[in-house]
Parts: structure tokens; C-alpha cells; sequence
């Protein structure tokens, strides 16, 4: 029990962040499953961060009302961006979301009656862990359940051959519509979330910062399966804190270096459904194998 | 009248700045196929070795940019040969060589704030022509005139190499097709070093004067670049230097203007906006010849 | 809209003039075609003659420059591939495109989503979804019963082999319970015992009710099991009728054989 306290005091808020990162990560995830890379998320994060912190502060809402807020107001966002950006071909559509994280935090900086401007907003509430755990438990169960349905099986198509899974009757733009929308719904939450751990924000909290850690968390732990963004938050959130215990200073380069070895050895991420079904059958044909041979002599 | 003037060659010159760095991001982007986020860092670095160049070892000030360019040129194909080369031929397209260029981005930066000791340096006065020329009754800084005749013969320079001649003909057939531009007998690899070199040197040249320019030597001089460079790429159209040049130009007096007679908070807003605007309604930019709409 | 009291005999699908260019090649020139209500229909002739083209205009991968296609009286030559799907058009690919990363399985269920019956919102919270999941999922695993493949329907695809992988995409193709079905070049790797195992499957589905169209090269099958065909080169028609008819005419002989004095002339250099 006292190790458990020590770890909590020692790591505890790590946990919280790689919980938070988690909504991000799962977020990406969300659009990267049919197919379309997408920084956005950071966006709708901005939308649901801000509406929720002056939901709570201006109008005293209670926190799980504004997260839920937050959460319509990605989800509207999304709407707007997915309406945009889905007829752009996919390197351009990447450049566009990219864009609209620069246009986020310039126009947070030039609406201070809604976000503070450059000084930013103090937050009066803290989300306590248990509420993290059940929302980010919710959210999970909702990719779970998503990923063993129709939605689900017409992502994965939509994702490895958009034309083929069209002439099966899926239409890839109504598909990666609504994975806009899921994306938004996670992306706000997960960007009040945030609001309520930092308690305070500033434009510069929904920047770049936030897209790359996000994107890299996902294609850390594999784009494959929605766990591989709860798998890659968690250690994309422990790495700099582990290496800052062993050599400070480093941190971010370790960071950089982490992100290149893991895209050339493991480009899949570290949770991949596939590379486990290719090593079955890998198992199985030795299996075959080393019975044929074994036959003759029975 | 003579503000108007000064502002509008104020403004040439810092869009040349922001062109000069574009026309090696588009230039990898149409060829290799790579949105490259670390291109930004190039030209952090080459404005540090070009400083240290001039504050330690003492080198003439066109030496210092030749060094800082050469070493954009040679940090580009470090780069190129560690992060993206090893997913070639590996099918994880776009975003595979994305994810490692933001693994050199944040490698690089942390790396150029060790260098710098984490704070904003600045070239001596006396290291490069830091007074003004006059051009017709017009006081003009020399180093405006600098940063618009590099960004000329780099737009020129290259826009020649890659019509005119034979290596220029092997990049435009990289870009279109690379397995069967292997198969016409275009030495890829050649061509792949080619391009990251003139990418990292062009963008070192845009950081080593940038820095100058700007009295900033960090690595947030990258950054500020990439997005403008690549606000300057997207609405020139990424297969042609021309436009990305004459895009570039064109966002730097707007800023200017837009400072000057707007408010300066305004000023990054309309370039993003700008950008956003080109990506979403007409994605191949002002002179882009390709569709990149969905059909 | 789309008419579901066809006679037998009646055309179910038909062309007028249509036509494809890329730049200024014509990949297909004016072909007119028409496939009769529950025959087997083979399209074939010479490497390049435009017929994989064909399949991708009727399927919507591609919109005709010029012309009509029309299916059980509805025009597709502007439709969306889905909406094509969705009328009851279904096909498999020359080169076979089934999807990474999925289990013989999970493909074919994939096929079945015309039919999955409920709506993206309801396909994760109700307990109707889950009774329509276990049923789909027989349905799919009849369906490779049916092409011989129930034995690896857990394994992913593409580690089967690639006479495997057609048989999967022609139950993967089934899952939507197509009136048409087009299959290009289903027998392309198979050995001869496999061909004519997917021949006889062609026969059943026929007798079923189905219409199909086949690419095909190997004349003798198409000989044996196609009531009927249509032979292009370069785009345009060349013979049309009864298969036997069509390959012996000169015609058609000429454009797979070349001319015989050309042949000649071959001999002559060498």
C-alpha cells in the first residue's frame, strides 16, 4: 500500500496527463481509422476547452455538464470541418488541418472577451481522477463498441481501399464524415479535460505542441486498433518524465529520437491486430509443415 | 508617399525571406513526395553556424553564409538519409516520413537551444553591411537589398535547373512517377540528394539572413519561417518556384501593410486565413497546374 | 426506380455508345452491349482491348465521356459507386483487392453491409445490431461454405493463396446479394480443376436467378459456361452472339492471332 502511495505521489500526475492525452490520441485515432490524417483534433479541443472553462467560471455550470458541452461543441466544429476538408485529396487535407491549428490559436489570441486573449483563463474547477477514469472509461467502451461494428468494419475498408469498399455500397464520405464527428465529440471532451487538469489555458495551450504529441501517441501504440491510442498516450506521457529522472536536459530529444526509431522499426505501432494474425499463419504452416514431413514415417 | 514606398520594400523583403524558405519545402513536397516539418530547422541551424561563424571564428560575412548554407544543405540530407530513406519503398507513405520529420523537429530545436544556451542571439553590427543605400532618394537597409536579390537568383536559379536542364528533367520525373522514372534510367538516389541539399540550402540561406535581418539567432527563427514559408508555398501552388516566390512576396507586404495600417494582431491572422482559404477552395494555389481535389 | 420484375430473357443491363478517354486515348470507343436477365455474359477479347474499363464504368469507378448505361431501367452513368452497389451491382477485381489486415471472414461480412440493416447510430447501442451481426455473420460464413473456403474463414486473407483469395472475393462479392454480378478474370492463376470448379460455381448462381458478367481469357470455358458474349478490341465492338460463333469469326480470329502474313513475316526474321 505505501508503494502504491509513493508511486502515486511520485507519478500520479503523469498518470492524469497520459489519461488526458489519451482523448487526443483516441481522437486522431478516430479520423486515422478511415483513412484521414488529421491535426484538427487540436481545434476542437480549443472549441471544447474554452467553452467549458467559461461555462464553469462565467456561469457557475457544474463540471460534468460543461464537459458534456464541450463535447457538442467539438462535435459542431467538426461538423463545420469535415464539410470543408473532406473533398480535398488526403496530403492536402493533412496541410488543411495543419492550418487550422495555426488559424486556432491566432484567433484565441484575438477574442479575449472568449478565451482571455494572451493572458489566458484561469479555470476555478479541477476534475478529480475518478471522474477522468469513468469518462475516459465511457469513451473507451463507446471505440470498443464501435470497433466491433458495421461502422467499424466499413472504416477498416473505407481505410485500406476506399474504391473497392465504394463499389460494396460504403460511401468512404459519409464514413469519414461521421468519423469527424466522433472525432470532434472525443476532441472537445478531451480539450475540457485538459482545461479542468492545467486549470489554466491560454491560446497557446491548443497549439502544435498538442497536435504532435497527439498524432505521435497514436502512431506510437498503432493506428490499427483504438487501444494502441491508449497504449501511446501512456508511454508518449512517461517517456520525458523517465528520461527527465535518468538525464534531464535531454528529454526532448529523446522524445525526437523515440518517435524515428519507433516509424522505422515498428511503423505500424506497437498494438497491431494484423501483424498477429500474419504470425498464426506463419505458426500454422510450420505446424503444416513439420507434419507433412513427419507422415512418411507414419 | 516615401512611407508608402519604404513600407512596400519593407515588405518585398520580408516575403522574399518567407519565398526564399518556401521554395525548398515545395520543391521536396512536389519531387519526394514529403512534407518535411523539419525544414524549419534547417534554417535555425544554418543562422547558428553562420553566427558562430562570424562571433568565433572570425570569418568574412559571405563565407559565414556559405558555411550556413552548406550546413542547411548537409543537416537536409542527414535527415533525409536517417528518417526518410529507410521508409521508401516501405508503402507508409505521407504519414510515415511526416512523423519522422517531427522527430528531427523537436530533435533538432532542443538541440539548436543547447547551442544558443536557450536564449535569442544576435550577429554584431559590425559583421555584416548593417547601413542603408540609397535608390532613388529612397533609404533602403543594405540587408533588404541582400534578402531580395538571393531570393531573384535562388527563384531563377532553380526554376532554370529543374526546366532547362538534364538533372532538372530527372526531378520533374521523380516527382511525377518514381518507379517509372527508375525504369527511364533517372538515377533516383542522385536526384533524391540532390533535391534535399537544395532544399536544406535554400532554406539555410532564408535562416542565416532571416537571422541577420531579424536580430534573431534560435531556434524559434525556424519555426516562424515554416509557417509562413509554407502559408507562402500552399498559396503559390507547390509545383511551380515561381509561385511559390512571387506568394511569398505577396504575404510579406500584406503583412506589412496590414501592421502598418490595420493592427498588428491582425497580421499572422490574415496570412493563416489566407492560407485556409487557398487549401479549401483552390488547393493547387495561384499558379499550380495540378488538381488535388478529390474527383 | 430500378425495375425488380425483369422476365428471364429480358436485358437487364445495356450500353449505348459509351465511351472513355484518358487524355486523348480512347480506352473505350462507343460500345454498345447488353446483358440478357439471368444469362452468363462474357466479355472478352486481346490484352488492352478496354475491357476492365468497361467494368469500372458500369461499376462507377469511372463516368463515361460519352454515352449510356442503362440497369433494369435505371441510368448509372452518373451515380456514385455505392448508389451502383446499392441497385445491385456487384464485382471482383482483376487483380484481387481484398482488404489488409481483415480475416476471410470479416471480408465477406464486409460485402454483406448493403444488407446489415441498421443504421450507423444503432449499429453500436442496440441489441437488434448484435442479433443482425450474429445472423450476417452466418449468412457470410454460408457464403464460404458455398466457395469452399468455411475452413480458413478465421484466417486474414492475405496470407491464403491467391486462388484462395478470388474465391473469397467472389463470396465477399455474393454478400450483398447482387442481380449482376461482375467478375473480372475469375480464374486468372487457377489451375484447370479450380477454373472449372468456379465455372460450375458461375452455372449455380445462374440457375439461382443471378446475372453474370465475366472477363475471361481462357477461351474454353468461356466456350463452356457463357451463354453468350461480346468481344471488343480496342474499345470498340467486334462480334457479338453465341460464344463458339464469335470466336470463329474471322474478325475476332484476327484481332487475337494477328494476320496470318504477319505471322509469316515473323517467321521470315528470324
Amino acid at each position: 500500500m505505501q508503494t502504491l502511495l509513493d508511486f502515486w505521489a511520485g507519478y500520479g500526475s503523469t498518470v492524469v496527463f497520459a489519461m488526458v492525452n489519451s482523448f487526443f490520441a483516441l481522437s486522431a485515432y478516430a479520423v486515422l481509422s478511415t483513412g484521414v490524417l488529421s491535426f484538427a483534433t487540436v481545434a476542437f479541443a480549443a472549441v471544447g476547452g474554452f467553452l467549458a472553462a467559461q461555462m464553469v467560471g462565467k456561469f457557475g455550470m457544474p463540471l460534468p455538464a460543461a464537459v458534456a458541452l464541450a463535447g457538442l461543441g467539438g462535435g459542431l466544429a467538426s461538423a463545420l470541418v469535415a464539410a470543408a476538408f473532406l473533398k480535398l485529396e488526403s496530403h492536402w487535407m493533412a496541410l488543411a488541418s495543419l492550418a487550422l491549428v495555426l488559424i486556432t490559436r491566432v484567433v484565441a489570441l484575438n477574442a479575449p472577451a472568449l478565451t482571455g486573449g494572451v493572458n489566458g483563463l484561469v479555470v476555478p474547477q479541477r476534475i478529480s481522477f475518478l471522474q477522468l477514469l469513468v469518462l475516459l472509461a465511457v469513451v473507451a467502451l463507446v471505440f470498443h463498441r464501435l470497433s466491433r461494428s458495421w461502422y467499424g468494419l466499413a472504416a477498416r475498408a473505407v481505410r485500406e481501399d476506399p474504391a473497392v469498399a465504394s463499389t460494396m455500397g460504403v460511401s468512404p464520405y459519409r464514413i469519414q464524415f461521421t468519423a469527424f464527428l466522433i472525432s470532434g465529440v472525443v476532441g472537445g471532451i478531451g480539450g475540457a479535460a485538459l482545461a479542468f487538469t492545467l486549470q489554466f489555458i491560454s491560446p497557446e495551450t491548443y497549439f502544435i505542441g498538442l497536435a504532435f504529441t497527439m498524432i505521435a501517441s497514436t502512431v506510437l501504440g498503432g493506428s490499427f486498433h483504438w487501444v494502441g491510442s491508449l497504449i501511446g498516450a501512456a508511454v508518449f506521457t512517461a517517456l520525458p518524465v523517465t528520461m527527465q529522472a535518468i538525464v534531464p536536459q535531454i528529454e526532448d530529444v529523446a522524445k525526437g529520437v523515440a518517435l524515428l526509431l519507433i516509424m522505422i522499426f515498428l511503423p505500424r505501432g506497437l498494438i497491431d491486430p494484423r501483424a498477429w494474425g500474419l504470425r498464426r499463419a506463419a505458426r500454422a504452416r510450420q505446424v503444416a509443415g513439420g507434419a507433412t514431413q513427419a507422415e512418411p514415417h507414419g | 508617399m516615401q512611407l508608402f514606398l519604404e513600407q512596400t520594400i519593407n515588405g518585398v523583403a520580408l516575403g522574399s525571406l518567407y519565398a526564399l524558405f518556401g521554395v525548398g519545402f515545395g520543391l521536396v513536397f512536389a519531387t519526394l513526395g514529403i512534407l518535411n516539418a523539419a525544414h524549419g530547422c534547417y534554417a535555425s541551424w544554418a543562422a547558428i553556424v553562420g553566427y558562430y561563424a562570424v562571433e568565433s571564428v572570425g570569418l568574412p560575412f559571405p563565407v559565414a553564409i556559405l558555411a550556413g548554407v552548406i550546413a542547411g544543405g548537409a543537416i537536409a540530407i542527414i535527415v533525409d538519409q536517417i528518417a526518410f530513406q529507410p521508409l521508401r519503398d516501405r508503402g507508409t507513405g505521407l504519414l510515415g516520413a511526416l512523423i519522422t520529420s517531427i522527430g528531427f523537429w523537436i530533435i533538432l530545436d532542443s538541440l539548436a537551444g543547447f547551442a544558443t544556451g536557450q536564449q535569442s542571439l544576435a550577429f554584431p553590427a559590425a559583421s555584416y553591411p548593417s547601413g542603408m543605400t540609397s535608390i532613388a532618394g529612397l533609404r533602403v537597409p543594405t540587408m533588404q537589398i541582400v534578402v531580395i536579390v538571393a531570393l531573384a537568383v535562388c527563384t531563377v536559379g532553380i526554376y532554370l535547373l529543374i526546366q532547362k536542364t538534364r538533372v532538372g528533367a530527372a526531378m520533374r520525373a521523380v516527382g511525377w512517377n518514381p518507379v517509372s522514372a527508375s525504369l527511364g534510367g533517372v538515377n533516383s538516389r542522385m536526384v533524391i540528394l540532390l533535391t534535399a541539399f537544395l532544399a536544406g540550402a535554400t532554406s539555410g540561406l532564408a535562416g542565416v539572413l532571416g537571422g541577420i535581418a531579424t536580430s534573431n539567432v534560435s531556434f524559434t527563427l525556424g519555426e516562424g519561417l515554416m509557417l509562413k514559408g509554407f502559408a507562402a508555398v500552399v498559396v503559390g501552388g507547390f509545383d511551380d518556384v515561381r509561385g511559390t516566390a512571387i506568394a511569398g512576396i505577396c504575404l510579406g507586404v500584406i503583412e506589412v501593410f496590414v501592421a502598418q495600417y490595420l493592427s498588428t494582431s491582425l497580421r499572422d491572422g490574415i496570412t493563416y486565413s489566407l492560407l485556409l482559404i487557398f487549401l479549401v477552395v483552390r488547393p493547387r494555389g495561384l499558379f499550380g497546374s495540378a488538381s488535388f481535389q478529390r474527383a | 426506380m430500378v425495375d425488380r420484375t425483369l422476365e428471364k430473357g429480358a436485358p437487364l443491363l445495356e450500353t449505348r455508345g459509351v465511351a472513355k478517354r484518358f487524355g486523348g486515348v480512347a480506352a473505350v470507343d462507343g460500345l454498345d452491349m447488353s446483358v440478357t436477365q439471368g444469362s452468363v455474359h462474357g466479355l472478352i477479347g486481346p490484352n488492352g482491348a478496354g475491357k476492365t474499363t468497361m467494368i469500372n464504368l458500369i461499376t462507377g469507378l469511372f463516368h463515361p465521356s460519352e454515352g449510356a448505361i442503362r440497369f433494369a431501367g435505371a441510368e448509372l452513368s452518373a451515380r456514385p459507386p455505392h448508389e451502383i452497389a446499392a441497385l445491385g451491382i456487384s464485382r471482383t477485381y482483376q487483380n484481387v483487392r481484398l482488404f489488409s489486415g481483415m480475416t476471410a471472414l470479416e471480408q465477406v461480412m464486409t460485402g454483406c453491409w448493403l444488407k446489415r440493416g441498421v443504421s450507423l447510430w444503432s449499429s453500436f447501442l442496440g441489441p437488434a445490431a448484435r442479433a443482425r451481426w450474429r445472423e450476417t455473420r452466418a449468412q457470410a460464413m454460408a457464403l464460404l461454405e458455398r466457395v469452399g473456403m468455411a475452413d480458413r474463414a478465421d484466417e486474414l486473407a492475405e496470407t491464403l493463396s491467391y486462388g484462395e483469395q478470388r474465391r473469397i472475393e467472389i463470396a465477399r462479392a455474393l454478400g450483398s446479394a447482387p442481380r449482376l454480378l461482375l467478375l473480372d478474370e475469375p480464374t486468372a492463376g487457377m489451375n484447370h480443376a479450380e477454373a472449372h470448379a468456379v465455372g460450375r460455381l458461375v452455372h449455380e448462381l445462374r440457375d439461382g436467378g443471378l446475372t453474370v458478367l465475366m472477363v475471361e481469357h481462357n477461351m474454353g470455358l468461356v466456350t463452356e459456361f457463357c451463354d453468350s458474349c461480346t468481344v471488343m478490341n480496342f474499345g470498340r465492338l467486334l462480334a457479338r452472339g453465341e460464344p463458339r460463333a464469335c470466336i470463329a469469326d474471322p474478325a475476332v480470329q484476327e484481332a487475337y492471332f494477328g494476320r496470318k502474313n504477319d505471322a509469316d513475316r515473323i517467321k521470315s526474321l528470324r
